[in-house]
């Protein structure tokens, strides 16, 4: 098919809105963009041949290092599958300090996505409100886990190490710090009339194109689908979780989404203190041989692993799927086509959270 | 010393520029880069700037692996930041390869193969104020008296 087009614009693989190497490529007419195209291939390691055929002792601290941001939702989606092959039971009191630490890291990320897109948008301000913020939440999860990033808290048959009780009052007092200053921080975003501007109806992505995409994540729920795998978590149901979902289908309903479950992942971590059993953190078990198709909810949506082990709990076998993949897809497919400048192309990119590194692996 | 060099060495001292790229790491040493820019650890006291833009860059932040994606695009983008300049190493991936330094992968570390490296900050990944304090020794040890060391 012929097409007009103007210019095409490279962004990227180095770009000063991006975190990560990776190149979009946009076919402008005028100011608008009618085309786009994600290139990928900065970033590929090949993690999972060098997963295969060691022992999921080595394997598990690999995991942690397919994704930095989300290291331990990586960590427990492969330990909570190797749980379910080997048929180890978890203590109650460490399958719930496993929800403290991976809501921690929910919350870090999230501001971390937030602070990208309001650093994007230029708003700067709210940008470094957002990531003092995070630095509390760092502060909470390195009390609990031990290190800031890669911490490796969670192992077969429970969690490494206990939460003190002076640990549990300060986390406390934290918690409703946090609390109090996003509520701040969502306010300024919901009613700045400047970033309403550059968020409000930019990057749509409709609910169909997003079931079409198999969008994932805070990006498929901000179209309206309630998508969590969350629901079917036997903890998580236990706390009575709902996911947060917004019709909005633009940048801004993606950003409110990420505040809202922020402070829903507060709520869940103070239920998850106060409702803490007593109780030994860690039990016993030996990994064997087996395969399952196992997933959990990261920061930006579906994480799958597919393993298969040998008898000595080797892993012999291993498949990573990630959630930034579907959202890139879908943001150069559907939310980038029709933006009004290119500067609009860097917010909605921004606004999906993609995660390059775990993409590539 | 002349006049000219204190002046030139007093405003360098106060005016670092910093660009990072990642060339293939977890992004673990992506976000300590990163957290550098909040206010608690607030790098802009110190007059270091993240623009991320090479051609105005004094200090190229290297982090990750050196994955074959890069092959062709490290290099011509060091040559693209303006002298003096200086390259720091973040994280145990550009010094040895840390757990990708395996049979099977694609990596190529360690970055100094192929530019060079001023200063190295090992950790998995490290700390933001150990980040902080290699941007800011580069600053005495490279940037100081530049002119007079090249004669």
């Amino acid at each position: 098919m012929k097409r007009t087009v103007d210019v095409n614009i490279p962004l990227g693989p180095i770009h000063p809105c991006f975190k990560e190497p990776a190149r979009v490529k946009c076919e402008t007419k005028g100011e608008r963009v009618i085309a786009a195209e994600v290139e990928l291939g900065y970033m590929k390691k090949g993690i999972e041949r060098i997963m295969k055929g060691r022992p999921w002792q080595e394997v598990m601290f690999l995991a942690e290092r397919v994704c930095g941001i989300c290291s331990v939702i990586h960590n427990m989606v492969f330990i909570e599958a190797m749980e379910q092959i080997s048929g180890i039971a978890v203590p109650p009191r460490a399958a719930y300090l496993r929800v403290v630490a991976n809501e921690l890291d929910r919350m870090q990320s999230h501001l971390l996505a937030n602070f990208s897109y309001c650093y994007t948008i230029e708003h700067e301000t709210l940008a470094m409100y957002l990531l003092d913020l995070r630095e509390q939440v760092m502060d909470l999860l390195e009390r609990l886990t031990g290190a800031r990033v890669t911490c490796a808290y969670m192992i077969p048959g429970g969690v490494r190490c206990d939460i003190h009780h002076e640990d549990q009052a300060f986390m406390h007092e934290s918690l409703d710090r946090i609390e109090t200053e996003l509520q701040r921080y969502t306010g300024m975003f919901e009613n700045g009339p400047m970033i309403a501007l550059r968020s409000r109806g930019i990057g749509i992505l409709t609910q169909e194109a997003a079931r079409e995409a198999h969008v994932v994540g805070p990006t498929a729920r901000a179209s309206g689908i309630a998508e969590d795998r969350r629901t079917q978590h036997p903890t998580y149901k236990q706390l009575g979780f709902t996911p947060v979902v917004r019709p909005g289908c633009d940048n801004y309903a993606r950003i409110m989404v990420r505040f809202d479950e922020v402070s829903q992942s507060i709520r869940l971590i103070r239920a998850c203190l106060d409702g803490l059993p007593k109780g030994i953190i860690r039990g016993g078990g030996i990994c064997k041989a087996g395969e399952i198709r196992y997933s959990g909810e990261a920061p930006r949506g579906e994480l799958t692993y597919s393993i298969k082990t040998d008898e000595v709990g080797r892993v012999a076998e291993i498949q990573i799927q990630t959630p930034s993949i579907m959202n890139i897809e879908a943001c150069c497919h559907s939310m980038i086509i029709g933006a009004d400048s290119i500067a609009d192309v860097t917010a909605t990119f921004v606004s999906a959270d993609p995660c390059i590194a775990c993409t590539e692996r | 010393m002349s006049i000219l060099q204190t002046i030139k060495n007093k405003v360098r001292s106060r005016s670092i520029h910093v660009s990072y790229v990642d060339v293939g790491s977890c992004n673990g040493c992506d976000i300590e880069v990163l957290a550098c820019l909040a206010p608690r650890y607030d790098i802009e006291q110190y007059g270091i700037f993240v623009h991320n833009n090479p051609r105005e860059a004094d200090v190229l932040i290297v982090i990750g692996a050196y994955t074959h994606g890069w092959e062709e695009k490290l290099a011509p983008l060091w040559e693209k930041i303006p002298d003096p300049k200086a390259a720091i190493a973040i994280g145990n991936c550009p010094i040895s390869g840390c757990c990708f330094d395996r049979r099977g992968s694609y990596v190529d570390p360690p970055v100094s193969k192929h530019i060079p490296i001023a200063a190295e900050v090992p950790g998995c990944p490290p700390r933001p104020t150990e980040i902080l304090n290699a941007i800011l020794s580069v600053r005495d040890s490279v940037f100081a008296d530049w002119e007079v060391k090249r004669r």
